[in-house]
């Protein structure tokens, strides 16, 4: 026996798949709208290496040409005068441990804040997501004043303590939707095995913090290294500048060295993306963690 | 091992009660099984002997001693949830050992406890796996495991075997059964399962609304229930209810007539005899109803349940909500949308008072 559509496939001979073409053509579309915007993100990127190797008469000649040869004279010469081992000192130091107080102390506000249900509890959270929202300029010349009269300018106790007040809503935030889902049973489980609230949290709770605390930990690193304005605030002695001063450095008031400036700029972001290349199984884990259960 | 007791225990949240005055003594080596409806509070009760949720009123023992307002850690009782609540981060090993460690046990005693539980729950081959890398089946062992080490004076379940599949769940009925029987200990288990209730317990508990409705060994439950609720509630399929109307009282029976059956009379020996023209429940269960007998009846069967063994026919009744359910065995079975004359001996009805639901004995 013969289908109707049989006969009609027969009738018209082979025929093109319209749909499947349809479907690769979508397929391919999107796929290079993906890689445009991915060119479009990295061109800064590729321009500042690329500017990096370039002597002054090629950058003076050809701004916009890729370089003749890889010239490393540039990074020499801005190796040794922005101080760079120093300046990428002070900024691991200063974010580390800006990530080190934010994470401790973020998950520690955000385990009650997660399992209290009151009015108290929700206020608190809503306060920290203003702090989220408050714009960089309205907290400069307050932090400045106190900081002043406490006598904490110029010191890198002063500097971590800003930075940790100002990510630590972004921490809480975090920690507060993550520590929620996790099961109320397991510290039941816990209190049963003879944990006060204190071990529940180290024990069991902080553990399970791991991924999101990559994610926040990176988050921070990135808002912390690449910040400009209180370093510049909070900083005066040379020997405590981070290196986004110290590339700051190759910009003068009349021009800028691009020569110095596009390698010190390279340094001054190596560092973070090494890191990022490191840790970024677990962070895109931290990022989509809770997503599908 | 100790017995547990708890008298006029309440628990309320803000103005809500939920728990209300329960009284109850679980005996040294007790099993015994909490039952009831979604909502009847058995898992809050069990909680609250736990300590996981406050007594509002109340006095609770464990033993000699008053746990009343005691600790979790401090009550001796270790608990099995449903969820397992395994830590996930911790291997089995770890897992088991973590409450002894915290309670600074001596590292050898733990590694002996723990490898005796392991070796009871037959774990010893995923002692370093992590939660995630186990079945369902071996989780719940690994809780168990969990509970077992700390020895506790009363081990308490929570529902701890419903998200396991069917075949598991007969598994882990046995083994804990048989865990019960090696470690003699006191246990109190949560379940909505009766088969569970039915083949684990010394002892069930039927709870509704925060009220102990009956307690007593599942065949006294079974055969002497104390209400309509509990007749109905325990046994599987459920108790037939049939309404009727005492007839007349004769010999010291009570001749009572089914109008849902046709107006078939069934006299029923109870002490404390109704009066004649008072409204009355008959409980039959399914099993009691017999090919032939002295009370009989015209059913006509709308579905035909076939499990092997035993087939059960629901036929559906006028004024009634519920099928009437009848147990049949051996060859002779009947047939959907057939006619059936069934029989019962008028000995294994139960009378019920419709209004108050209590038994009339």
């Amino acid at each position: 026996m013969t289908s109707t559509a049989d006969t009609h496939a027969a009738a018209s001979g082979p025929s093109l798949d319209w749909d499947l073409i349809r479907r690769k053509t979508k397929s391919y579309f999107a796929h290079g709208l993906v890689l445009l915007l991915v060119a479009i993100m990295l061109l800064p990127l590729f321009y500042m290496v690329m500017m990096s190797f370039k002597t002054s008469t090629e950058i003076a000649n050809d701004p916009l040409g890729l370089p003749a040869s890889l010239y490393w004279g540039n990074y020499m010469e801005a190796l040794s005068s922005m101080g760079y081992a120093r300046s990428v000192l002070n900024s691991m130091g200063i974010t580390v441990s800006v990530i080190l107080v934010v994470v401790l102390a973020g998950a520690m506000a955000a385990y009650p804040l997660a399992r209290l249900q009151n009015r108290v509890s929700r206020i608190i959270v809503m306060i920290m997501a203003l702090g989220l929202a408050t714009p960089n300029f309205v907290t400069i010349t307050p932090i400045y004043v106190i900081f002043r009269d406490l006598g904490l300018l110029d010191s890198c106790l002063g500097i971590v303590l800003a930075f940790a007040a100002l990510k630590l809503p972004l921490a809480v935030f975090f920690y507060t939707g993550f520590i929620a889902a996790i099961p109320v049973e397991l510290e039941e489980a816990a209190r049963l095995d003879n944990c006060n609230n204190w071990q529940v949290f180290w024990h069991v709770i902080r553990p399970l913090l791991a991924p999101v605390t990559a994610t926040l930990s990176l988050f921070v690193m990135i808002m912390v290294w690449n910040d400009f304005i209180y370093p510049l605030l909070l900083l005066t002695d040379k020997d405590k500048l981070t290196v986004m001063i110290a590339v700051y450095k190759f910009v003068g008031n009349t021009g800028i060295d691009p020569t110095k400036l596009f390698p010190a700029a390279v340094l001054g972001s190596l560092p973070l993306l090494v890191m990022f290349a490191v840790f970024q199984r677990k962070i895109m884990a931290g990022a989509t963690a809770g997503a599908v259960k | 091992m100790a017995e547990l007791e708890l008298k006029d225990v309440i628990k309320r949240y803000g103005a809500t009660q939920v728990i209300h005055g329960v009284d109850l003594k679980v005996d040294d080596g007790d099993f015994c099984v909490f039952v009831g409806p979604s909502g009847c509070g058995k898992s809050t009760l069990l909680r609250m002997i736990a300590g996981l949720e406050e007594t509002t009123e109340g006095r609770m023992t464990i033993g000699e001693r008053d746990v009343t307002h005691a600790d979790p850690a401090k009550r001796g009782v270790s608990m099995v949830f449903q969820t397992y609540a395994l830590y996930p981060h911790m291997t089995v090993r770890e897992n088991m050992s973590f409450g002894l460690k915290i309670g600074k046990e001596d590292k050898a005693e733990i590694k002996r406890k723990v490898d005796e539980a392991a070796r009871i729950l037959k774990l010893d081959p995923y002692m370093d796996r992590k939660p995630k890398a186990l079945s369902g089946g071996q989780r719940q062992r690994v809780a168990i495991g969990r509970a077992i080490v700390r020895q506790p004076e009363v081990f308490l379940f929570d529902e701890p075997l419903s998200n396991l599949d069917a075949e598991l769940r007969v598994e882990m009925r046995v083994e804990i059964a048989r865990l019960h029987k090696q470690l003699g200990a006191t246990m109190v288990y949560v379940t909505h399962d009766q088969v569970e209730a039915m083949t684990m317990a010394d002892k069930i508990v039927v709870l509704r609304d925060g009220i102990i409705e009956q307690a007593g060994p599942p065949v006294e439950l079974y055969e002497n229930p104390d209400n309509l609720f509990v007749a109905g509630f325990i046994g599987s399929p459920r108790m037939n209810f049939f309404t009727g109307q005492v007839a007349r009282i004769e010999d010291g029976k009570a001749i009572v007539a089914l109008t849902q059956l046709g107006g078939v009379e069934v006299p029923i020996a109870v002490a404390d005899l109704p009066a004649a023209g008072a409204a009355v429940t008959v409980g039959v269960r399914p099993e009691h109803f017999e090919p032939e007998g002295s009370v009989q009846a015209q059913l006509s069967i709308d579905v035909i349940e076939n499990l092997g063994g035993v087939s059960y026919a629901y036929s559906s009744q006028a004024g009634s909500d519920l099928p009437v359910i009848v147990e049949w065995r051996g060859k002779d079975r009947p047939r959907t949308g057939g006619d059936v004359t069934v029989a019962f001996d008028p000995s294994s009805a139960l009378l019920f008072d419709p209004e108050s639901g209590l038994r009339i004995r």
